[in-house]
Formats: structure tokens, sequence, C-alpha cells
């Protein structure tokens, strides 16, 4: 599994943290809060969005030191956290966005997306002037919230299914359904036609 | 077997080990489904990351300056805080009483240890979000009216700025806790442009005053600004003239 960089020094910083001392506490976000921004960056791409889940992120280890079970290592379960809490937030984004526009959230069914209101790709267009990632950026869009969760965790960050399932608290099916939806909206934004397989 | 699916080959690409080894072996013997991996494997290898924004050495301070109030009394008194405390310490105080002061209109009031009579408190919390609005007021209008062609320096409104996305940080959540969206929207639009007014280049040129000029005007966020800054004004007012409230 990817993840922060850690550092032995977290054990002892850990279990004084865990004892009440805020200090220790203060260590541990100072040395984790550029990783946590990091990936809650790649998740929401947003950075406003994502400085609301460093806070999240370092409050809920706060609250929840007690549980922190000592054989885990720090960096892996804030590094956990961090991406429930983007989640959280894109959920939430996705109902605001809902609320104001029904009609513009993705659905999580495999149903086609619309047509690029452009012209068919060629190998040259989406090669240079930053086609491929204006696509990638629509498809990501267009991706339901789990759905981009779970193809930023595999795709960027180097998950495995099993993993994204425990960052999301989903079954492993789960996770990795969310995962083809997402690449097969990438591939439709790329122009591909990911239903052309040949037939047994 | 069967031609793989595209599930067979997604997996395959990303190397999971559930991927069988089975479909590598019935690539080497299917040109078509050789084709569909490599067409899948060209499509996914063009998906590369966009730039995370930078964040400097004196980021783990902002992070930490930010948390200490939410995590109670008990999370740091120490020496290397002190800065950071004098600043955080009026807006700490106005976080609870915008949760207290919001609250009070949804929920019957109940018995509290504070020490700060509920009205006083409550007059305090508006005394304190109208000089927050006016401190971002002023930012914005440093930054964006900025007249002239040479680029301007805006470090201390940066600086300033930066200092005002915290306490708005607070403010705005206690406003969207106490079920305030219209405030906690206003908030929200503030904090976007505060942050960008932190994190962006600390001279600004006529272009990028205008760009941030047209930004703050689209969504008419001064006037919201200064709407909400009135409300808070009169309703200090409205209070300074019940017994028992004047500060």
């Amino acid at each position: 599994m990817v993840q922060m960089a850690g550092s032995d020094d977290d054990t002892e910083t850990l279990a004084q943290a865990r004892a009440g001392d805020a200090d220790a506490f203060r260590r541990l976000v100072e040395r984790h809060s550029r990783d946590v921004f990091r990936l809650a960056y790649r998740m929401t791409r947003n950075e406003h969005d994502a400085e609301d889940v460093v806070q999240e992120a370092f409050l809920r280890a706060y609250r929840n030191l007690d549980r922190f079970e000592q054989r885990s290592n720090f960096a892996s379960w804030i590094y956990r956290i961090t991406a429930n809490c983007a989640y959280d937030s894109l959920r939430a984004r996705d109902r605001r966005q809902e609320s104001a526009h029904p009609m513009t959230i993705a659905d999580e069914s495999d149903g086609p997306i619309p047509e690029l209101p452009s012209e068919a790709p060629t190998p040259d267009r989406l090669v240079f002037g930053g086609e491929v990632r204006r696509r990638v950026a629509l498809a990501m869009r267009r991706m339901s919230s789990l759905e981009k969760s779970a193809f930023t965790l595999r795709h960027f960050e180097g998950l495995s299914i099993e993993e994204i399932g425990r960052a999301l608290d989903l079954d492993a099916s789960a996770a990795k359904q969310s995962v083809f939806r997402a690449v097969r909206k990438v591939r439709e934004a790329l122009g591909r036609d990911p239903g052309l397989r040949p037939t047994t | 077997m069967s031609h793989p699916s595209e599930g067979d080959l997604i997996l395959l690409y990303y190397g999971e080990a559930g991927a069988s080894a089975a479909v590598e072996a019935h690539l080497a013997s299917c040109p078509a489904c050789a084709r569909a991996f490599e067409a899948l494997r060209a499509d996914l290898s063009s998906v590369t990351e966009d730039p995370i924004p930078a964040r400097g050495e004196d980021y783990r301070e902002t992070v930490w300056r930010a948390l200490q109030p939410r995590l109670g009394a008990s999370a740091g008194a120490r020496p290397a805080t002190r800065r950071a405390v004098r600043w955080w310490a009026p807006a700490a105080l106005a976080a609870s009483l915008v949760a207290a002061f919001l609250a009070g209109r949804h929920f019957p009031p109940r018995p509290s240890a504070a020490p700060i009579p509920e009205q006083a408190r409550d007059r305090i919390f508006v005394v304190m979000v109208g000089e927050h609005l006016e401190r971002s007021e002023m930012v914005l209008l440093e930054v964006a009216n900025a007249e002239g062609n040479d680029p301007v320096d805006v470090r201390s409104a940066q600086e300033s700025a930066e200092n005002l996305v915290a306490a708005n940080r607070l403010f705005r959540l206690s406003a969207r806790r106490a079920g305030e969206p219209g405030v906690a929207t206003v908030l929200d639009e503030l904090e976007r442009v505060l942050l960008e007014v932190a994190h962006g280049p600390s001279q600004l040129g006529p272009d990028e005053r205008a760009q941030l000029r047209r930004r703050i005007e689209s969504g008419d966020l001064l006037f919201k600004v200064r709407i909400l800054e009135s409300t808070m004004r009169s309703k200090e007012k409205q209070m300074a003239a019940v017994p028992g409230t004047a500060s």
C-alpha cells in the first residue's frame, strides 16, 4: 500500500499523544500534514475542500486516539482517515450540487456518458494541447463520489482493490465495480468505446 | 478460456492479485484481446496527474494553528504557540459563541457552566463576526482595487487573509452545524477568495488584480459580505440597547 512517509518516532510520539500529551499530537500533525494535504487534494481536486479535509482528518484522528491499534502505524491510519474524510467531502459536494442542479450529478449506474461537444479526437489532438487532460477532467466530473474516490486511490495512489475497500469502508466487490465504472467513464471520455470486445 | 472481460483487463493492468494468469495466457494467443489490452493500457497510461498545489515549510504550523482550538482546552499551551494563540484566542472563543448563539435559536436553553452570561456572550459573538467581515472586506478591497500598471506587493494582505481564513473556517463550520446555510454559504464564498489571496502570488500585476476583481464581483461577494456585516452591526446595536448585554 502506498502510504505517507512514516517515522520510527511516530510510535513513541503516538504513545505520548494517547496518554494526553497534546504537544505530542502537535508533532504528529506537523510531521504528516503535507502528506495529508496531498492525498486530500488528489481526491477532492479542490484546494479549499482539501484544507477542510486536512482539518477534519486530524480532528477525527485526535478524537479516536484511544481506538488506535498499537500494531498499526500512524501514517497508514491517518491515510485511511484522510481518504474517508475526502470521500465524505466529495459526497457532501455532490449533495450540494444535486440540490442546486438535480440533473448534473452522475449516478452510480453503468449508463453511457453523453457525447462530448467537441469533434472526434485524433491521436494528435489527444496527445497535444492538453486534450487528454481536459477529457479526463470531464470524466472525473461525471463520476460519482465513490467512483472518483476509488479511481483516485487505485490509479494515482496505487492502492489495491482490497485496500480501497478498507479505506472507504466498502466491501472489495463494491470497490472493484467502482473502479471499473470509473475506468469506463475515462475511456468513453477519451473517445474509446469500451464495449467493443471480441465475442466468445 | 473465453475472452476476458474489460474488468479482467483492468485488474491485469493494475497488477491486482486477483488478475488471473489465465488472462495473460489468453492474451498471448488472442490478437484481438491483446489489442484490446494495449488500447486499455494506452488509455490509462495517458491519465496523468495534475500538479498538486505546493505547501511551504510553514504549512505544518498553519494546520496546527487552525486545528488547535478545535481540540479542546487540553491541546497545547506551549511557548512555541504563543504567537498563534494571540490571534486565535478570540477566534476560538468566537467559534464556541457562534455555535451557542445559533444553536440557541433552535433548541431550548439549558443550564450551562459557561462563565459568560448568555446575552453578553451572544453580543460578543456578533461583534466578532462583524469585525471579521469588516477586516475581510478591507483585505479584498486592498488587493482588488490597487491601481496602476506596476505589480503591487500584497504580502501584508496575504498575511491578513491567511489569518482570516482560519477564523472564517471556524465561523463557517459552526454556522453549518447550527443549521444556518445562508450564513455558511456567504462565509464559504468568502473563504475561497481569501484562500486565493493567501496562496496566490505576493506580487499582483494589473491582469491578476483584474481577474481577482472579476472573481469577487461575479458572485456579488462584497455585497453579500456587506449585507451580513450590516446585519451583525444592527444586531449589535439592538443588543446594546438591552440591559445586561453592554460590554
